[in-house]
């Protein structure tokens, strides 16, 4: 099982986007995964047994884990590259 | 049975019955599947009961806390702000809300056709900011019509925003062809325009700057939602006079507050993703070119380190502004956790500057706290249209919705209870958005100059 953080402001909108395109990639791919959907606020407090970070927006800061940006969820474009980066690291 | 007396039952079902019937069959005409239909309206009725019960709890304890503590020290702050987790769901249960989807993309397919805009709009969570407008303006008015004029205007407007600020979205958050026409952060960010312009001509003073990094290491813990929520209850208990036991249930009460609300809202937004993910396909095909900007939620703003600042800053700052502002009902709290929507352009507009961050900050919290007192009696009928106030006494008020300039600009204008507030604040607000509109002309012109410039010494050489 792997456990993936999708935050964004208010984890209600963007997230849920994002939430909704990375379980469906990886039912498509055979991955187990749970998804904790989270504002941005609570990214540092949640950071155990995490495998991966997703948010929708640009961070700049590292919380010493794997991350992608999830944008691509929201805007279509780029999006099998993102797709490809967030299934190398829950492979 | 008569179609009219069918209809009529239809909606008295309520909106967490009605709504799910309606996304099913919209889900269905999108051309998605049985289960995929079902389970999309499902969620959205999850999200109305979920958000009845967060509310019930707010209220119920939080509320009683706030009339306590305004009669310890004589003061009036006893109307809980619901935040827009809270008033987001009303205003989807609102009779204005579904045909707000397509008359917004609509108001966009003209105004794109026209080249009005270069926003193509792909966020239909926050089309719900207009459909407040609209419902608001239904409500005052009880005219439909007047309501679907609002959802119009304040459409349009969000995407002229979107247009005027996307050179700040790329130069200072570094997002490239994409427009931010969202509700909050949008229609406030007019006011930081002028505010800096008004700085920037004061010697000394435009000096100043703040640093950031500092503050977010000190204040990071109280940053963190349950935490904040958790000192919040406790804050408020005491100043009710509740025992030890009444203080310590508050503050975990409160802390589920505000931790729940997005737990529960977020199902709504899932059960608008076959709407959302179609609108998305169909004007992505349409509008592939790079002239136009992508328009998406202000969310993306957030992750900006000085808008984080800002964000834990203006926690402290609201309720003090609430505290002074005399006459002010509102006792600031769901709208906390999130408070960097209503900053987060400035953040761009002021480059960064924290300091110039708080002075408009501070302009645009007692603008919106003023306002939201203003539409108490509106918002709180909005709340018992969709079946959210158990206590039929309760009132209740948001500063993310129920506090925007252009909501109470529309709602006065279409039926004018305060012609002093309206010409003062809709003055106010007015003024600044004509000065941005000036300031976005002239931007575009050095724009034009500049690539003119670029394009002869390409020549010459």
């Amino acid at each position: 099982m792997k456990k993936v953080i999708v935050a964004c402001g208010g984890a209600v909108a963007t997230s849920t986007v994002a939430a909704n395109g990375i379980k469906e990639l990886c039912k498509a791919n055979g991955i187990d995964v749970e998804i904790l959907q989270i504002r941005m606020s609570e990214i540092e407090s949640s950071l155990q047994g995490i495998d991966l970070i997703v948010t929708t927006m640009r961070i700049k800061r590292d919380y010493g884990l794997p991350y992608v940006n999830g944008m691509a969820f929201l805007t279509g474009i780029n999006k099998e590259e993102t797709e490809e980066k967030i299934l190398g690291y829950l492979k | 049975m008569g179609v009219l007396s069918f209809v009529q039952y239809f909606v008295d079902l309520g909106p967490a019955v009605m709504l799910p019937i309606v996304i099913f069959i919209v889900a269905l005409c999108l051309g998605q599947s049985i289960g995929k239909s079902l389970k999309s309206g499902i969620s959205i009725g999850i999200g109305f009961v979920g958000i009845g019960l967060v509310i019930s709890l707010m209220l119920n304890n939080l509320a009683k806390a706030a009339v306590a503590m305004s009669e310890n020290f004589g003061i009036s702050m006893n109307i809980i702000d619901i935040g827009w987790p809270g008033s987001s769901p009303m205003t989807w249960a609102s009779d204005i809300a579904l045909v707000a989807i397509p008359i917004a993309i609509a108001v966009n397919l003209v105004m794109l056709a026209l080249r009005m805009t270069r926003v193509v709009n792909l966020d239909i969570w926050n089309i719900w900011h207009f459909a407040f407008t609209g419902a608001l303006v239904h409500i005052a008015t009880g005219s439909y019509t007047l309501g679907v004029v609002g959802v119009i205007i304040h459409a349009a407007f969000a995407y002229k925003l979107g247009d005027w600020f996307a050179p700040i979205a790329e130069e200072y958050f570094g997002l490239e062809g994409i427009a931010l026409p969202h509700g909050t952060t949008g229609y406030l960010a007019p006011i930081s325009v002028p505010i800096n312009c008004l700085i920037d001509k004061i010697p000394v003073i435009k000096d100043i700057n703040i640093n950031p990094g500092q503050i977010e290491k000190r204040f990071g813990v109280i940053g963190d939602p349950a935490i904040m929520g958790a000192v919040m209850g406790v804050m408020i208990g005491v100043l009710a006079g509740y025992d030890v036991r009444g203080i310590l249930t508050l503050g975990i009460q409160m802390a589920s507050v505000i931790i729940l609300m997005p737990q529960v809202v977020k199902h709504i937004m899932g059960g608008l993703l076959p709407v959302s993910e179609a609108a998305k396909v169909m004007l992505q095909k349409r509008f592939k070119n790079s002239k136009f900007y992508i328009g998406l939620d202000c969310a993306l703003l957030l992750g900006d380190p000085v808008v984080v600042t800002a964000s834990l800053l203006f926690i402290p700052i609201t309720i003090f502004l609430a505290a002074i502002i005399p006459g002010n009902q509102i006792l600031p709290f769901g709208d906390l956790a999130t408070i960097g929507f209503f900053v987060a352009m400035a953040v761009g507009v002021h480059g960064g500057n924290l300091f110039r961050t708080i002075i408009t900050g501070s302009v645009v919290m007692s603008l919106t706290i003023w306002i939201s007192n203003q539409t108490i009696g509106l918002h709180t009928i909005l709340a018992k249209n969709a079946g959210q106030l158990t206590d039929p006494s309760a009132k209740i008020a948001s500063l993310d919705q129920g506090g925007s300039p252009i909501t109470y600009i529309l709602t006065q204008v279409f039926n004018t209870t305060n012609a002093t507030g309206l010409i003062c604040v809709g003055g106010f607000y007015i003024a600044c958005v004509i000065f941005t509109y000036f300031w976005y002309k002239k931007g575009q012109q050095k724009m034009v100059v500049a690539e003119v410039r670029e394009g002869q010494k390409g020549m010459a050489e």
